[in-house]
């Protein structure tokens, strides 16, 4: 498993040193407004049309997740009878192991992608690199973090953290680039240099956006067009499916595609929308000769039938990214996750457990802001609560904290008090902060929910937009408490 | 347990066990779902879904040329003969094999341009020979099944006499589409396509509009992999 990344430091070294990096947050602040907006004038557009369609997605996915076993069966049996040749992999070894057999059996040498989570998922471009082959990565941001071997520090535009020059550089001195940093000659000169790629590469590998259960088919959403030439142009094709993808038939897909764009970028359409239904047929001259499908389950299944099912509804849209507050400030790599953000919080410790996570699950204000955006209605605030008070329960957290979080669930499971206190949030806080600091401070830790947390720091209230500069003005005070006692979960990391 | 070659069962089972099936369900109904979101696209007439397809279509950077059937091939030489800035004086076209641009002489007419120096039409006796004359090709002209007005998409699969990459390798995608084939929302063409049964085309693209990016500082940028222009030619 790849999902952590960067984590020989902690969390807390990896936010702080985000939050130096004046660049990298200035640009996923804006490009948090430019999606913000842009979402905002077309939901606005469909008036009460949008919170039907979320619900309508809502209730598509919530009907294949409650039948997830018959979903599964049903899009793998119509998937081979397109032609497609299906591997089944339960874990992260599987898929990689079957990858590497229809490598060994093509004798390929390239391989070009498309952007995949799934795949770093798995960790695949190493495991095929270290076996010797070249993998290419086509989406024009994560070219550049190849070429600068960089993570991702966003879901749908994963390079923000570099800037135009930074990629210049980039190009110049790895793809013999020898033009200015004008975006559009730097973007035009990656369609040069890719497209013998795709002409020469073996195998093509790509993601699958939603996968249709009834007519067996893999669909995926791109705007470059690099998907579609990785589907189009080589002769063998390696389509990686998460059990999560899977949409009872075709009519769902429009469910789908109308919330997935203006959710993720703020554009009603993508460029492209793929519904492929196996190999190219016999009498196509393009299209992949021999396609694969890995189905991948890989710890998804762990969650059916327990508070966090809701997350198999996630289309991986990004919009909660785009609305977080504290992503804002330590963007996507403060987390360590290939996976950031709301929803990277809620499927991280899903997908690879407490141990392994530091306080991520604490990297969170439970402001609930990505709830009200998701637009599978997934409330995100609430599984990530969930976590903590899981990890309470596990004994995994600092010791402070333990008669803190478990009051809190007590607390909080009562639902009357759940909903004022969010609705108070704000105002409540503010109550109780010292008045010449803005903050709640010691003086608070009469406060059980907060108790733990005022103790070691003081604890912003909920207000506009400064975590970054509490976080900044808090680090000594932070950083006073060795590192050994915080190996568990400790509150206001990030 | 050795890793690699799982079969169908070994991913079921442990979904089935998580969610405490014995047995994976023989069939299970769809639903009826209670929620029927409204659509921008309710209640409007044919013209009014043809007008709305333009107008979406002008906001993504699509050029529209409307044109009578009968004079297809003149406004798709006009689209040729205008040019874009990116093309060489002399260029190559790659066209789908299509009995409508046949009876319009489009291929004659396109062939016949000044500054066409060559015209492939798709043949998929001549495989691999198709594609590339597509990656040489300043254009590639392919006949849209259908539009989506909601979105300003249309619909193009593949085929024998259409291959994948003849609307996607050209600098420039000329694509015809039927007004009367315009449907409101994606989901009316979904009910078509499920409608018909049968096998389904081994791809369909939905495309709107030109490839783009804004990768780099979210400045969008025109023609990344696929064409950097794209115009419909809206028949009526
Ligand atoms: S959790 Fe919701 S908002 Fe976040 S990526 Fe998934 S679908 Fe989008």
């Amino acid at each position: 498993m790849n999902v952590l990344y960067h984590n020989d430091v902690t969390l807390r070294e990896r936010v702080a040193e985000c939050l130096q990096d004046d660049f990298k947050h200035k640009a996923i602040e804006t490009a948090q407004e430019v999606f913000y907006a842009k979402r905002g004038a077309l939901v606005e557009e469909m008036g009460e049309g949008w919170q039907e369609l979320r619900l309508r997605a809502t209730e598509i996915r919530n009907h294949v997740t409650e039948n997830l076993d018959y979903y599964v069966k049903l899009f793998a049996e119509n998937a081979e009878a397109n032609g497609y040749i299906m591997h089944y992999a339960p874990t992260d070894q599987d898929a990689l192991a079957d990858v590497i057999d229809i490598f060994e059996k093509h004798q390929a040498q390239t391989t070009v992608k498309s952007k995949s989570m799934m795949t770093e998922e798995v960790g695949l471009n190493e495991v095929l690199e270290e076996a010797g082959y070249t993998v290419v990565e086509t989406d024009c941001a994560e070219c550049i973090l190849q070429k600068a071997e960089s993570k991702p520090s966003h879901i749908v535009v994963p390079a923000l953290h570099f800037d135009r020059d930074a990629i210049c550089d980039i190009f110049t001195e790895k793809c013999g680039y020898e033009g200015t940093s004008v975006p559009e000659e730097l973007t035009h000169f990656l369609r040069r240099y890719l497209r013998p790629e795709f002409l020469n590469a073996d195998i093509g590998i790509r993601g699958c956006n939603f996968a249709v259960a009834a007519t067996g088919s893999p669909t995926l959403i791109t705007n470059e067009g690099n998907g579609r030439m990785v589907d189009s142009v080589p002769k063998v094709q390696i389509i990686f499916v998460g059990i999560d993808r899977i949409v009872p038939d075709l009519q769902s897909l429009d469910v789908m595609e109308a919330l997935v764009p203006r959710s993720a970028v703020g554009s009603k359409m993508t460029a492209y929308f793929s519904v492929d239904s196996g190999p190219a047929h016999a009498d196509e001259v393009d299209g992949p000769v021999e396609a694969h499908i890995i189905l991948m389950d890989n710890g998804r299944s762990r969650i059916l039938k327990t508070e966090f099912e809701p997350m198999f509804r996630c289309m991986r849209c990004g919009a909660c990214l785009n609305i977080c507050p504290v992503y804002r400030h330590i963007t996507g790599h403060g987390y360590g996750s290939i996976y950031p953000g709301p929803m990277g919080v809620v499927m991280t410790p899903n997908l690879v457990g407490y141990d392994e996570i530091d306080t991520m699950v604490f990297a969170c204000s439970l402001c609930g802001a990505c709830s009200d955006h998701c637009p599978a209605t997934i409330p995100l605030h609430d599984l990530i609560r969930a976590h903590r008070i899981e990890i309470v329960d596990e004994g995994k957290n600092h010791s402070n904290e333990v008669p803190v979080f478990k009051l809190l669930r007590k607390m909080w499971s009562d639902v009357g008090f759940y909903k004022f206190a969010m609705s108070a949030g704000g105002p409540m806080m503010r109550l109780f902060a010292d008045s010449s600091k803005g903050a709640l401070t010691v003086n608070s830790t009469w406060m059980p929910v907060v108790k733990g947390w005022t103790s070691t720091r003081d604890f912003d209230v909920l207000s506009k937009d400064r975590f970054r500069t509490w976080f900044k003005n808090h680090k000594p005070l932070a950083a006073e408490t060795p590192v050994q006692e915080n190996q568990g979960t400790e509150g206001g990391d990030a | 347990m050795a890793v690699g070659n799982k079969t169908l069962q070994d991913l079921l089972g442990p979904i089935s066990k998580q969610m405490g099936h014995t047995a994976v369900a023989e069939n299970v109904e769809l639903p009826e779902w209670e929620h029927v979101p409204w659509r921008c696209t309710d209640g409007m007439n044919q013209q009014q879904l043809v007008d709305k397809f333009i107008e979406e279509a002008g906001k993504i950077g699509i050029t529209i040329v409307r044109t009578p059937a009968a004079d297809i091939a003149k406004a798709v030489a006009g689209i040729i003969q205008e040019g874009v800035p990116e093309a060489p004086a002399s260029c190559t076209v790659v066209a789908a094999n299509d009995e409508r641009f046949a009876a319009a002489g489009l291929y004659d007419t396109v062939s016949g341009l000044g500054n066409v120096s060559e015209l492939t039409v798709w043949d998929n006796t001549k495989g691999q020979a198709n594609v590339d004359a597509a990656e040489k090709a300043t254009y590639g002209i392919t006949y849209a099944v259908g539009g989506i007005a909601d979105t300003a998409t249309i619909v193009q699969p593949s085929g024998p006499n259409c291959g994948r990459t003849t609307s996607l390798l050209p600098l420039v995608h000329i694509a015809l589409v039927d007004a009367a084939t315009i449907k409101p929302i994606m989901q009316d063409v979904m009910k078509d396509i499920e409608a018909q049964g049968g096998q389904l085309p081994s791809s369909i693209c939905f495309i709107s509009g030109p490839s783009a990016t804004a990768d780099i500082e979210l400045v969008r940028v025109q023609g990344v992999h696929g064409p950097m222009y794209i115009y419909y030619v809206l028949v009526d």
